[in-house]
């Protein structure tokens, strides 16, 4: 499924957060958002996945998602979002019941979305057993089980030490050479943003607009740990935004 | 060069106090010594027994009331009318809290009238509950009734504003129906204020229906107490207030084994 943002802007009261968006987002790629903090990148999300609504503009979904989606715009919470009083297994249960899906069926969807997270072990544990890592996991797992056609992510790994969000990003890279998913990831990490994204979308400070796409050639199998100097062209691009928000926030 | 001379000494612990451990056995060893100096203090007239008895003639007092049937009595009597209005109470409280909680009309119609008959002391309310109901069971089950059903109503609506706002947005964003968010994310959420909200309507109820059978009634422990009162047979009234505080002690307890039950995601 392709995703097509047209002239889409947003306020809160008289707050424009949002101006004038236009953005393709291409069937198996990942756009990686970054831009400097309330500039209004997780409100263009929420757009997206249709939590919430543009003032003016449109957002088209284009394409018919793939056989056997049940959620074709599936998130993953920064936070996570696990109900703490179900277990792993039953957390991903949850957004299966509402399916008419035989419980055999629903048992199969649940024993692979655990295995291609390698949770299986643990798909009996409550939530506060688990690690943050553990819990992004569950995360994952349940945004795979209704095989969704786009994954909207924003910040996933940013609540995560840096081991971990590297070990759990090299995952989602693995899980995007089987699966070629199509993704909207939002991140703070400038080199994250280069190893997992298509292409990398600037922001500009709040209002928020696009300042630049970088795209970025290089398949994602074959990407080095590092490339400094991309990361070095969006940090020059995003620097002086990024001091201008901070003292936006200092002076209230 | 002289060497430097060290003071080698250990890091004195800092870190005791403040912590409570399991010592199952005090309370009891306690009790007993209470039960020992109340036992002395009758005996050698240090206490006088126009202000306590004995503690075997409060025992005494006990074995009456079961040899007469009383207990069985007064006890079920009390326990009857409690049953009764606490459940409706609750029951009713639970889906009028749901409702504010969830129907913003409902909220605007009904929160304000919660409000204001809220803080009203229910006692105050007996004459009145007896002139609508009469003094036979229905005024005592419905003081209990609307003593337990304001608060229920306050907590329920109080713990649905306090859920995860971000786990109704998850919800959402699986496209849960309204009443799978509800009965799986709003219900479960709010239910650990519910349960201990239920402690709180428990003492209400208690209290309460001691007040009610104080004033007029011919059965119940509140009666009994009463008349034990009126006769000044002190043991029959410490009697009374045993089983009072039994009541609540098993009240108490069986709400705390329902949050063990219930809230097994909580803790271990
Ligand atoms: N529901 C809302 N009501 C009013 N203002 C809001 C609301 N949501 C966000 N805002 C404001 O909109 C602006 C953009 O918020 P948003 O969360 O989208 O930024 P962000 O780019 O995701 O920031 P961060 O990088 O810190 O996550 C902020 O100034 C925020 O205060
Ligand atoms: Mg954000």
């Amino acid at each position: 499924m392709e995703l097509v943002l047209k002239k889409v802007s947003k306020t809160y009261g008289d707050l424009l957060v949002l101006n004038e968006i236009n953005l393709n987002i291409n069937e198996g790629q990942i756009v990686c958002i970054v831009g400097p903090s309330g500039c209004g990148k997780s409100t263009l999300l929420r757009l997206i996945g249709g939590l919430e609504s543009p003032d003016t503009g449109s957002i088209e979904a284009r394409g018919t998602p793939p056989p056997g989606c049940l959620n074709p715009l599936t998130y993953i919470f920064q936070d996570f979002s696990l109900l703490p009083w179900r277990t792993v297994e039953e957390n991903i249960s949850l957004v299966l019941e509402d399916h008419s899906l035989s419980a055999i069926n629903r048992n199969e969807i649940i024993e692979s979305v655990l295995q291609r997270t390698k949770l299986t072990e643990f798909s009996d544990r409550w939530p506060r057993e688990l690690s943050g890592g553990m819990k992004q996991r569950v995360g994952i797992a349940r945004a795979l089980a209704v095989n969704p056609s786009v994954l909207l992510m924003d910040e996933p790994l940013s609540a995560l030490d840096s081991q971990t969000s590297e070990i759990l990003l090299n995952d989602l890279i693995e899980l995007w050479k089987k699966q070629n998913f199509t993704s909207v990831y939002i991140t703070h990490n400038l080199s994250e943003a280069i190893r997992i994204g298509h292409k990398v979308v600037v922001m500009s400070r709040r209002p928020g607009e696009i300042r630049e796409i970088v795209n970025i050639d290089t398949d994602i199998a074959d990407r080095k740990i590092r490339n400094i100097e991309l990361e070095e062209h969006l940090w020059n691009l995003l620097k002086d935004e990024a001091i201008a928000a901070e003292r936006e926030l200092e002076n209230g | 060069m002289g060497k430097k001379k060290y003071d080698y000494k250990p890091v004195p612990f800092r870190g005791s106090g403040f912590q409570f451990k399991n010592n199952y056995w005090i309370s009891p060893v306690v009790f007993i010594i209470f039960l020992i100096l109340w036992h002395v203090g009758t005996t050698i007239g240090f206490i006088s027994n126009l202000v306590l008895p004995k503690p075997a003639e409060v025992l005494i007092a006990f074995h009456d009331l079961y040899v007469t049937g009383d207990l069985y009595l007064h006890v079920g009597a009390s326990l009857k009318r409690l049953i009764l209005g606490w459940t409706l109470g609750t029951f009713f409280g639970i889906i009028l809290g749901f409702s504010i909680g969830l129907f913003s009309l409902v909220r605007a119609g009904l929160a304000p009238i919660v409000a204001a008959i809220f803080p009203v002391p229910k006692i105050a309310l007996l004459p009145l509950f007896i002139i609508w109901f009469g003094i036979g069971e229905l005024s005592k089950v419905n003081i209990i009734l609307f003593g337990t059903l304001f608060p229920t109503i306050i907590a329920v609506y109080g713990a649905i504003d306090n859920v995860d706002r971000s786990l109704i947005r998850m919800g959402q964003s699986f496209n849960l129906s309204w009443f799978s968010i509800t009965r799986k994310i709003v219900f479960p959420a709010s239910l650990p204020a519910i349960l201990s909200n239920f402690r709180i309507t428990a003492a209400i109820a208690i209290i309460l229906i001691v007040a009610a059978e104080l004033i007029a009634a011919e059965k119940g422990i509140g009666a009994y107490v009463q008349m034990a009162g009126s006769l000044f047979a002190i043991d029959r009234l410490l009697a009374g207030i045993i089983i009072l505080s039994c009541l609540g002690l098993i009240a108490n307890w069986l709400i705390g084994f329902a949050e063990k039950k219930l809230l097994k995601w909580r803790n271990l």
